[in-house]
């Protein structure tokens, strides 16, 4: 096998030292799996010629780049071989006359954006690991962030995938440079499939102008639930902001401490809201939207006055994660979604069930489409407190689905909310889904493990924790999750 | 994947002759008629289809039965005319869930007592109904700004001839659990199963609004500032491009031989910027801008322009944007335009007589990227047009997903791409 692998991608790029084989073993998420082999193409024939190897050879085949999956959707839960992305990392094609760029699935989402600021565009879906996660990996998951709220996620941003399937062809489907493409749309039903269907090894996307001025305000609340009602109020009001932003008591003193981006200490919760326009209309939403704050109960409206301040809240707000830190060894994140009115009601089910158990937690998340991000804290290494969280974990996301939402709003289902997914979908739901999975990929080799509950497959086979390196990445705080 | 013959009874209600005459297809008569009451129902109805089994051919508003090859076989037209309830409606959470048979026309003025919309606007809104505009991905003159049935369905419920019903998606804004399998039903006309319910996003209408236009001796340049602008932060809400013969057909009897007629939305002082921006643009580009009194029903021709019905065939070229003026350039004299250059997208109206030649000719321009389909037809016409023109790349993937949900081929047979 590793020899056939090797004839592919050449020596260097395929291995199966036992040693090696450690650094693929894990994501952001807690689960940890072992690879047998790992590969690392060069070019989408590569990949495509990998993959039929290992379906030929009835071996299971995982896609991974940026590896900040919080669902462990990269973790190799039955073993086989991992296909990363590393040498996939080029930009092929910026073309403005056609708002598209097409990139491989190893290039970092804010690259991206990053290449194209010179010329005046930007690739809109920002999440906040975007200095370290790929657009390949953002089309696995569908992934989201703040500013989805008014510009949709990934999806709503692809239009056109070359991927190999597990036949071992490459086929490119979609409209690409144009809008649509007759047919089925599989490019939309790719987006999000968690590399269970095909790997991606090409991406077009939509582009779009920068917007001529961002305003960022801060507002501060005495508590969630006031806060909550001030997102619908300002949802009400007709003026649908670029992001809103939640952050708690126990977030806001986590940020401080870690990056001082100027949230007040003794604020019950803080908004982060984001208008863009022209500079005129851009203004005038911020007053407006600043007065609908403080209209709904903010004790305390700023907006930042020039760019460094922008970047300022900014900062705090998506370093939280790697904030989190300074409160604890350890934190379980969720992903739950709720309709936006139902925000203060499951918050404070939310508290109670921290009350109730002793462990803190945390909220901090994009609260204008009511997409949770709680933060549970414990320590891993007390015996006990990670089956607990996991419990905890388990029943914020049923009272998600419970409220009319859902268990996953961008970070995907992965190896950790399969079973979870039942809160959702039935059976019957679930059926149709793996009919349409096995057209792709009949004998099951496609990340396995993922997305569909039980299957009567073991967990990883490694618990947390292996050891300490996830624990040192999130203590060090320059990472970016979420 | 054909329909099996040999089934005598049929399921269904008896039908008169008028109905069969309203429901033919393609000069096809169904024998029987569906009306299932909700999504369960329709389950039911299918799976007895499925046993029989006998061709369903599904149906909504029927704005956008002229579009596809003719089916392979009738026996049962599935409609769903008694499917037409507003579900759900939280105007704070800019969502809602409707049945699939509720008119466009109905969902917007539910939404618009709330100050809210949804942005999509396909022709013939009073008799389209939301599964329909799902089944047929139709789209209207907003789709460059605001994009396309795919970005606002969050969640669908469909039945399948296994009389199963099944969700996918939910209700709300965020949401990436399980499959998308909205996308795989927007546009496959139904052939993968009856899209019975329908969760969507929608947003507050737009504090203002402006028409402007202006008028161009040729294509070309009228196409350029429309792509001018659609690159611009300040896209307009709809560009289009209507020769005489169109503008005419839209109610506007100007004597202006190339019309670029923009729609601005927005907050009110963005308007005001786009309209200054936007006039900028025409003059530069050669322009004259025109301040003529619009029918109050312009938008709305234009929007229905493109759903034809009596002897006219209507093409689509989609295309990328880029290519959209020399595709514009080339535009046969006989046919009447009207261009989306933002969307990339050109629907031209031709004679059944000159539909061959210019569909042939539009094709050949329409490059490696895009593609033309014929999106209204006459029966007489359609059994001597490609419809669909050649298979897309992917298409033996898209047979099989036919074939896992669609064993035995009993929906709108033979009317979607390559035969499927």
């Amino acid at each position: 096998m590793l020899a056939r692998l090797r004839d592919v991608v050449g020596e260097r790029y395929a291995f199966a030292d036992p040693y090696e084989m450690r650094l693929y073993q894990y994501d952001a998420s807690p689960e940890t799996a072992l690879p047998e082999i790992v590969v690392i193409p060069g070019t989408s024939e590569e990949v495509a010629r990998v993959v039929k190897i290992c379906t030929d050879a009835s071996v299971p085949v995982t896609a991974r780049s940026g590896a900040s999956s919080l669902a462990g959707g990269t973790v190799p839960v039955e073993g086989g071989v991992v296909i990363t992305f590393a040498r996939m990392d080029r930009i092929l094609e910026i073309d403005t006359e056609n708002l598209r760029a097409v990139v491989q699935p190893g290039v970092v989402n804010l690259a991206l954006s990053q290449a194209l600021k010179p010329l005046g565009y930007y690739y809109a879906p920002d999440p906040s690991s975007q200095g370290a996660c790929t657009i390949g990996g953002n089309v696995a998951t569908n992934a989201g962030g703040p500013h989805t709220l008014i510009y949709g996620v990934t999806v709503n941003h692809v239009t056109g995938l070359e991927v190999a399937l597990p036949s071992g062809e490459l086929v490119q489907v979609g409209g690409r440079k144009s809008a649509e493409a007759i047919g089925y749309d599989l490019t939309g039903l790719l987006v999000g499939s968690e590399g269970t269907m095909a790997l991606v090894t090409r991406i077009w996307v939509k582009i779009q102008p920068l917007p001529p001025v961002q305003k960022t305000l801060m507002a501060v609340y005495p508590d969630v639930a006031t806060a909550s009602n001030a997102v619908s109020a300002i949802v009400r009001t007709g003026i649908l902001p670029a992001a809103i932003e939640m952050m708690d008591k126990l977030s806001i003193q986590a940020i401080e401490a870690a990056s001082h981006a100027g949230y007040p200490l003794d604020a019950g919760a803080v908004l982060l809201l984001e208008v863009d326009g022209i500079p005129e209309v851009a203004q005038e939403l911020g007053e407006r939207m600043a007065k609908v704050c403080r209209d709904n109960g903010a004790s305390e409206v700023r907006i930042a006055r020039d760019e460094q301040e922008r970047q300022a809240l900014w900062k705090g707000r998506k370093g939280a994660f790697s904030a989190m830190g300074r409160l604890s060894s350890d934190f379980y994140v969720m992903d739950g979604v709720v309709p936006r009115t139902k925000l203060p009601e499951t918050l404070a089910k939310i508290d109670a069930i921290s009350e109730r158990t002793g462990f803190k937690i945390c909220n901090v998340f994009h609260a204008g489409d009511g997409n949770l991000h709680p933060l549970v804290l414990f320590d891993a290494f007390q015996p006990g407190q990670y089956e607990a969280v996991l419990a905890i974990g388990d029943e914020i996301l049923k009272l998600c689905a419970q409220a009319g939402g859902s268990v996953t709003g961008e970070h995907g289902i992965g190896l950790e909310k399969r079973e979870n997914i039942r809160y959702v979908f039935s059976d019957d739901d679930l059926e149709v889904m793996d009919r349409v999975r096995r057209v792709f990929d009949p004998h099951i080799l496609m990340n396995p493990g993922k997305i569909f509950p039980g299957n009567g497959l073991q967990p990883s086979a490694v618990r947390y924790p292996p050891g300490y390196s996830r624990r040192q990445a999130v203590a060090g705080g320059e990472d970016l999750w979420v | 994947m054909g329909v099996r013959a040999g089934a005598t009874v049929l399921p269904g209600h008896q039908i008169t002759v008028d109905e069969q005459r309203r429901l033919s297809v393609d000069d096809l008569l169904p024998s029987k008629i569906m009306h299932p009451g909700d999504a369960e129902d329709a389950g039911r109805g299918l799976r007895l289809c499925d046993l029989t089994p006998a061709a369903v051919v599904v149906w909504g508003g029927g704005t956008q039965m002229r579009l596809g090859a003719p089916p392979r076989r009738y026996d049962i037209a599935f409609s769903t005319e008694r499917m037409t309830r507003l579900l759900e409606y939280e105007p704070a959470d800019l969502t809602c869930r409707v049945e699939a048979g509720m008119r466009l026309s109905d969902l917007q003025a539910a939404l618009g007592a709330q100050g809210q919309r949804l942005p999509l606007d396909p022709p013939h809104p009073e008799r389209a109904t939301v599964g329909g505009m799902v089944a047929a991905n139709t789209n209207g003159l907003g789709r460059a700004r605001y994009g396309t049935v795919r970005d606002w369905v969050i969640g669908i419920a469909v039945a399948y001839p296994s009389g199963k019903v099944a969700r996918a998606g939910g209700k709300v804004v965020k949401n990436v659990a399980g499959y998308d399998l909205m996308k795989l039903h927007i546009g496959a006309l139904g052939t993968l199963g009856v899209v019975a319910e329908v969760n969507l996003k929608v947003q507050a209408i737009p504090e203002s609004e402006a028409t402007l236009l202006g008028h161009f001796e040729t294509a070309t340049p009228a196409v350029a500032a429309g792509l001018l602008l659609a690159r611009s932060y300040l896209a307009p809400a709809a560009a289009t491009v209507l020769d005489r013969r169109a503008l005419w057909e839209c109610g506007l009897t100007a004597d202006w031989r190339w019309t670029l007629a923009l729609k601005l939305e927005g907050y009110a002082r963005e308007v005001d910027a786009a309209r200054d921006q936007a006039v900028g643009a025409i003059r530069d580009a050669g322009g004259r801008v025109e301040g003529a009194d619009l029918p109050a029903t312009f938008w709305d021709a234009v929007r229905d322009w493109s759903a034809p019905d009596g002897d006219v065939v209507l093409l689509r070229a989609i295309a990328p944007i880029a290519a959209i003026p020399t595709l514009s350039g080339a535009i046969p004299s006989e046919a009447s335009v009207i261009i989306q250059p933002a969307a990339g997208v050109v629907d031209l109206r031709v004679a059944p007589s000159s539909a061959a030649p210019t569909l042939q000719r539009v094709r050949s321009l329409a490059g490696d990227e895009g593609q033309v389909v014929v999106a209204s037809a006459p029966a007489a016409v359609k059994s001597s047009l490609d419809v669909w023109g050649p298979p897309p790349p992917g298409f033996p993937i898209m047979r099989a997903l036919k074939q896992a949900l669609d064993p035995n081929g009993i929906l709108n047979p033979g009317r979607f791409v390559g035969g499927i």
